[in-house]
């Protein structure tokens, strides 16, 4: 290979990787693909031919999916429990990070500890109790007990992930702010989170996609068609047209859309937060 | 001069004892939330398991162990739980695996490394109701995507019911698993990978260090807290799997992909919560000591090494 120029040589070095790679992508798009491609066919055309590509593009099949279901209340019930969630996870676990990060008091390092075991156990672990006290509350089959259900799930990482981040604040800027005549809440509101968007950012989209993805806590407390999140109506609509290929397609996409537009928008962020609480 | 100090601080009632409530005030909506919601429930799920109650009666009687005698002598709990721990003996190895390949590649490139992250992570960030759906007309025996192409490429001999034969309809949930949770390893791999000082791979190629050797001898033993988070990590999800076994196959065909989530919330819906809680506290305990005796084993090895 003496011929080729170095450039050319390192080139070629990275030539295998590209291969694999391209292979990888192929391979792990090809389903997502196929299923927005099936979407657009009629049923004849599935039943007939499963791989090939829709002779015409059928946007029919969203709008009858759309109406088939109560798409669009599951979308409302989705983006109000998700946003209301990833605020109060956002504002409830940056105040409790800032006092475990800046604060010095009793209990300190045992309540945080306590915060922590909380990752530690499956899902399953609390479900029984907590279907009979959302009962008891009459907070079942509602979207107010859903939400703190997920911020109650949500708050351990949050907090773990922003106190680590708080930590790294130099002490002189609080103290500064001290100095101005600043309170710890006035620190927290105008210095504090300000500084913070990063990490926010990254946090709130992590919880957004987990909250909105979430399935088996809306399986077991949601039980009433108007109140569905996306996955959940996803379930119902699959039941109900299972044998309209078509529309099942249409449905899937439905639901797998917005995760994709806010992936485009925030991707980096979203790994940002994936990563930054594993390896700090 | 500690006169002058302590004497403003006297007109407070107790001066020496006065607690700052701030932090307190700044923790308590959090630990309220988490309590009720989070914790409470885990807890009083353990305790519960000790008593009759059947989510409909608010009387509770004590039950000693007998709902931990009933379900360990439940031939369908053990048969949940090994395949829970057979899901997990393949998420540790393969999606990890791939996981840490691609990532390897990915940082072995130029150009496109963001595109190549962004698009085999993808998956990655689906529900599992979606990608449970996904896959089910992926199986779908003609309408599906996976017959058809087999018999296209010449291997119709290996057609089948993916999801309707009890023998592999656990491996075919897997396949699903994998797909959408090998991006998670891939980039907490990658960013690993980053963090590693570019000098030393330098070095090894200044060495004449080839691809195999770069792998085993640098990139994998300096990932090793890495490897760590995204085993436990493997623990976690492989023994908590559930929306992606419950929408493909229930749990089915006669429980052959049934594993303990299933068989917990089974319960839940049949009104038996002294065994639902009993599997759940088992269930917990096996996640809590593997994933921290796992932890623990790290850190000794790496201490001793």
């Amino acid at each position: 290979m003496d011929f080729l120029s170095g450039r050319m040589r390192r080139r070629l070095r990275g030539a295998p990787f590209y291969l694999l790679l391209t292979l990888a992508t192929v391979i792990t798009l090809v389903p997502i693909i196929w299923v927005f491609a099936s979407a657009l066919k009629s049923n004849k055309e599935i039943r007939e031919n499963a791989l090939a590509l829709p002779q015409e593009w059928r946007f029919q099949n969203y709008i009858d999916a759309w109406f088939g279901a109560s798409f669009d209340q599951y979308f409302f019930n989705s983006i109000f429990i998700t946003v209301a969630s990833v605020g109060l996870v956002l504002f409830l676990s940056s105040l409790a990070a800032y006092s475990f990060a800046k604060m010095r008091f009793r209990g300190n390092q045992l309540i945080f500890f306590v915060f922590l075991i909380g990752m530690a156990f499956p899902l399953s672990a609390k479900l029984g109790p907590l279907l009979s006290l959302m009962y008891e509350l009459n907070l079942a089959n509602s979207r107010f007990g859903l939400i703190l259900v997920y911020v109650a799930g949500s708050l351990p990482f949050a907090i773990l992930m922003l106190r680590a981040f708080f930590q790294g604040f130099p002490q002189e800027l609080e103290d500064s702010a001290a100095l101005d005549g600043c309170s710890r809440f006035q620190f927290y509101l105008r210095i504090l989170l300000p500084l913070s968007k990063p990490s926010l950012m990254a946090l709130g989209i992590f919880v957004f996609m987990g909250t909105w993805n979430e399935f088996f806590q809306a399986l077991l407390l949601i039980n009433e068609d108007s109140k569905r999140t996306l996955p959940l109506g996803l379930t119902a609509f699959q039941d109900e047209y299972f044998t309209d290929f078509a529309l099942s397609f249409a449905g899937i996409n439905i639901t797998a859309v917005p995760v994709i537009i806010v992936y485009i928008m925030f991707q980096r962020n979203l790994i940002e937060g994936i990563t930054v609480g594993s390896l700090k | 001069m500690a006169q002058m100090l302590s004497a403003p601080r006297k007109r407070i009632a107790g001066p020496r004892f006065r607690i700052d409530l701030m932090p307190y005030l700044f923790i308590l909506p959090a630990v309220v939330i988490y309590v009720i919601f989070n914790l409470g429930p885990v807890l009083a799920s353990f305790f519960l398991s000790f008593f009759k109650w059947d989510l409909l009666s608010p009387t509770t009687e004590f039950a000693g162990f007998d709902h931990y005698d009933f379900i360990l002598n439940d031939d369908r709990f053990w048969n949940a739980l090994g395949h829970n721990f057979i899901f997990l003996g393949l998420a540790v190895v393969i999606p990890v695996s791939l996981g840490l390949f691609l990532a390897v590649f990915i940082y072995e490139i130029r150009r496109g490394r963001v595109f190549f992250r962004a698009a085999l992570f993808l998956p990655a960030i689906f529900s599992g109701v979606v990608i449970a759906y996904v896959w089910k007309w992926i199986y779908h025996p003609f309408a599906g995507v996976l017959n058809p192409t087999l018999e296209l490429v010449g291997l119709g001999a290996f057609t089948q019911s993916w999801l309707g034969n009890p023998k592999i309809a656990l491996y075919s949930t897997f396949i699903a698993y994998t797909w959408a949770s090998f991006g998670y390893s891939m980039v907490i791999f990658l960013a690993g990978l980053q963090d590693i000082s570019t000098d030393i791979f330098d070095a090894a190629r200044v060495d004449g260090a080839n691809f195999r050797q770069k792998l085993f001898h640098i990139t994998i033993p300096c990932l090793y807290d890495v490897f760590t988070f995204v085993i436990t990590l493997r623990i976690f999800t492989a023994m908590g799997v559930f929306g992606v076994i419950y929408i493909l196959t229930g749990g089915g065909p006669f429980y052959a992909s049934d594993v303990i989530d299933i068989y917990v919330f089974r319960m839940i819906g049949n009104f038996e919560m002294g065994w639902a809680t009993a599997a759940a506290t088992v269930n917990t305990v096996i996640v809590v000591c593997l994933s921290t005796g796992f932890i623990k084993w790290r850190e000794w090895r790496s201490w001793t090494s």
